[in-house]
């Protein structure tokens, strides 16, 4: 991950290193590149004339991250067209791609998909749980961490949740980021499965 | 006229809350002895410690078909949960369990001890290894069909209902006829609730009125909305039973002579709390009734402890308590407990003082929520002697610091049936150890409390005039139901019973005029114009009486009482043709009508002198 660097920033009361990447494809290890849902290797990072590139990090099996399936739907959605790419991200190496097709389809996704069996993504964005997001903007040649947390705060712990949410975390940095507007650096918790279970 | 022996009989009818909820209770005992032997740090594995408390604990829901969102069946399947397992458990939001210990003793009580919550949490900090494969005990097996075996009726809701992907929590209550012609005594039921991995509990109540399907035409969509159901009841029926399915649970057989009446025309109302999974979700429960020969020898009531009268929580409020208690006429035995507030519940507590002083709680439960409400039997009868006082305290916490609370920012909140509204239930069931059915001296006493808490109310005095009606204690009675009818001036129900008073007491000019306000405000409430006719009938007023049986048969074309009525009247107006048809066609009805019969033989022998 040498290409992986992280400049701290000092922004009040967010931690948060920066973390850049560049755009070349060659800032992800190459087998340990995500795959889309045909086995080829994907460069997310490369594209695009993006303002925002989203990875949601879901499981097929975590009742969080489903809940929140028609909440993703409605920001994809929502700034699809303003110019911002979402992956859904898939970090579960045992998760076959039927299973993955299965679940888009009931979920009703309609996002780009990717695996990231290696978790070369999860590493990149440092995201523990599912569901979590990671918002890169570009930056000259470069992509730029912005925001990695919950999608909002609905959850508050296993078990423990809102009627609705009271913060719209991700929504809030995407419509910045549409509107032009400098965005600082920011992570928030995220409540759901655990990434390194999948681990070990 | 003649002087014809005419025997006939008054309908009296009554209202009751009826509440109903019934629990089953998980597969397992907790002897967790195996898993908790003694062990060298690090040496913990998942074939020799792990995997009891896991089988033993949490498989009964996480496993293939089973409520849980995964399976936790094996190695692997603990393995890709190892940390969340140590997080939930160590913050016991599993296995989901409210009560605390200390506090009552439960049967199936599903909770883990810090000890084994130690052991989860050393486990996978440590790397979280299998171990030898000898060391596994056998994967234990689940069966997703009926649990008590096949059912002698299983009835479907009629029409599937579908749950939105997502949005909050959806409480909707479903009608499900009972195709059953002949009363039957339930000494089981099993609710399969299908989709079970929505579902977080399900309460079946008893709605012998048919009342809820006029709930159900209001609400366009399948079922009617709603987190508590009040059913209406036509007679002293109190609720005796829990019928209730949380995840995880087995289905509960009602203990010799405790099994419940189930009518011909009887709707279970199954009350539902969904949440929404993702996507949408079809929503079809099935019922299973196991039936009995043997008619109920045993007779509980659930008593109900409330104050939803005194909720009214300032916006922001912390600690908000309300209070009820009841002083028991008789000796019981208390056989389980249901607890119920909403989102803004927090300290649940349910305490019998006995006569002598001693204490006994019966449950507390100090982080309320909402999503793992059940029923909880006692480990063994919790015996509370005449004089008992049992009393609940609950508190509620309606500042922006309970993320649970649905106002944001919060609002002044009262008591309601939505999620948004709170409440204050507490019931418990208790067996009277005097033999036979004393219940309606325990319904007297709930009402009289009730009465001390709402002096105006309604329900207290209706009930309260129908429980002393049924003790005789008929001018008591009637002074009730005038303080039930100065709240609410044209219910038909209240005014009807009022009639059945006065007329037991033979003060028929006074029944017949309020069974005539009946059929004023509801010409189609036919057990009033039947009362009407009979109360004529003994006056005399031949002509009237008859006018009135005839448009109660109109409607209600296989009412033996009303033919036997008829028949009567015919008799009295000495058509003895016209008698006997009404009296055999009584009898065609209801062979066993013995009135009928009777009444048939004198007229018939009459007939044979003239």
């Amino acid at each position: 991950m040498g290409l992986i660097r992280r400049v701290p920033l000092s922004v009040t009361g967010i931690l948060l290193a920066a973390i850049v990447i560049c755009g070349n494809e060659t800032s992800l290890i190459q087998q340990s590149r995500p795959l889309d849902l045909t086995g080829r290797q994907i460069e997310p990072f490369r594209a695009t004339d993006a303002k925002a590139i989203v990875f949601l990090f879901v499981r097929t099996d975590c009742p969080i991250s489903n809940r929140y399936a028609p909440e993703v739907r409605r920001l994809h959605e929502k700034f699809a067209a303003r110019g911002v790419t979402f992956w859904l991200v898939y970090p579960d190496r045992d998760t076959s791609v039927e299973m993955i097709r299965k679940h888009i389809k009931e979920f009703e996704y309609t996002q780009g998909v990717l695996r990231d069996p290696e978790h070369a993504l999860v590493k990149i964005a440092g995201v523990r749980v599912t569901p979590e997001a990671a918002v890169f903007v570009p930056e000259g040649a470069e992509r730029r961490m912005v925001y990695r947390g919950r999608i909002d705060n609905r959850y508050v712990a296993f078990g423990k949740a809102r009627p609705a949410p009271t913060t719209h975390d991700l929504e809030a940095v995407l419509e910045a980021i549409v509107e032009g507007k400098s965005v600082t650096a920011t992570t928030t918790p995220a409540i759901g499965c655990f990434i390194s279970d999948l681990q070990r | 006229m003649r002087t014809i022996k005419l025997t006939i009989s008054i309908s009296v009818f009554v209202i009751a809350i009826a509440f109903h909820v019934t629990t089953s209770v998980g597969l397992m005992e907790a002897s967790s002895s195996d898993a908790e032997a003694s062990h060298a740090p690090g040496t913990l594995t998942f074939n020799k410690d792990i995997a009891p408390i896991i089988f033993q604990n949490c498989a009964v829901c996480h496993h293939p078909g089973g409520a849980g969102p995964f399976s936790l069946l094996n190695y692997q399947d603990v393995r890709k949960r190892a940390e969340q397992i140590a997080v939930v458990t160590e913050s016991r939001y599993m296995p989901p369990w409210l009560p605390e210990p200390g506090y009552g003793e439960f049967a199936d009580e599903r909770r883990l001890s810090d000890k084994q919550i130690e052991m989860i949490r050393r486990w996978v900090k440590d790397g979280a290894t299998e171990g030898l494969s000898s060391d596994l005990p056998p994967t234990p097996k689940f069966n997703e069909g009926w649990q008590l075996g096949r059912p002698d009726l299983v009835v479907k809701m009629p029409e599937a209902y579908t749950l939105p992907a997502g949005g909050t929590d959806v409480f909707r209550n479903f009608v499900i006829p009972i195709p059953v012609t002949t009363m039957r005594y339930v000494k089981a039921v099993e609710i399969l609730p299908g989709n079970k991995k929505i579902v977080h509990h399900a309460n079946l109540l008893i709605d012998r009125t048919q009342s809820s399907r006029r709930l159900d035409a209001q609400d366009p969509e399948i079922g009617f909305g709603g987190m508590d159901v009040v059913v209406e009841s036509e007679s002293f029926d109190p609720d005796s039973h829990f019928l209730f399915w949380k995840p995880g649970a087995t289905p509960w057989i009602e203990p010799d002579g405790m099994a419940w009446r189930l009518d011909a025309g009887t709707d279970l109302v199954i009350n539902m709390h969904l949440q929404p999974s993702g996507k949408p979700e079809m929503i079809q429960p099935v019922i299973g009734l196991y039936f009995t020969v043997q008619p109920p020898t045993s007779y509980p009531i659930l008593l109900q402890l409330e104050h939803d009268g005194a909720i009214d929580i300032p916006a922001g409020k912390e600690d908000f308590v309300i209070t009820d208690e009841l002083t028991l006429p008789l000796d019981v035995d208390a056989l389980g407990v249901y607890p119920h507030a909403h989102y803004l519940g927090k300290d649940l507590q349910a305490l019998a003082t006995l006569p002598d002083g001693t204490k006994k709680w019966l449950v507390r439960i100090t982080r309320w929520d909402l999503d793992w409400q059940a029923v909880y039997r006692y480990a063994a009868p919790v015996f509370l002697p005449k004089g008992t006082t049992i009393s609940m305290r609950y508190s509620y916490d309606n500042s922006a610091d309970n993320e649970r609370n649905p106002n944001h920012p919060p609002k002044r909140v009262v008591a309601g049936n939505k999620s948004s509204d709170e409440m204050g239930h507490l019931w418990i069931q208790v067996l009277p150890r005097a033999r036979g059915d004393v219940r309606i001296i325990l319904q007297e006493a709930l009402m009289r409390q009730r009465l001390r808490k709402y002096p105006n109310d309604f329900m207290a005095h209706f009930n309260l005039g129908a429980a002393l009606q049924s003790m005789d204690r008929l001018d008591e009675a009637i002074s009730h139901y005038m303080e039930a009818l100065r709240a609410r001036p044209d219910n038909v129900t209240a005014l009807n019973s009022l009639g059945t008073a006065f007329q037991s007491i033979g003060r028929l000019e006074e029944a017949i005029s309020y069974y005539r306000k009946v059929v004023q405000v509801r010409p189609d409430y036919v057990d009033a114009r039947y009362n009407l006719g009979n109360s004529l009938l003994t006056l005399s007023r031949v002509e009237e009486a008859i006018t009135h049986f005839r448009q109660v048969i109109q409607i209600r074309p296989d009412d033996a009482n009303a033919h036997n009525s008829l028949g009567s009247a015919f008799a009295m107006q000495g058509n003895p043709v016209q008698a006997i048809a009404h009296f055999e066609h009584a009898l065609r009805i209801n062979p066993a009508h013995a009135d009928a019969r009777e009444n048939l033989k004198n007229v018939r022998a009459q007939k044979a002198k003239d």
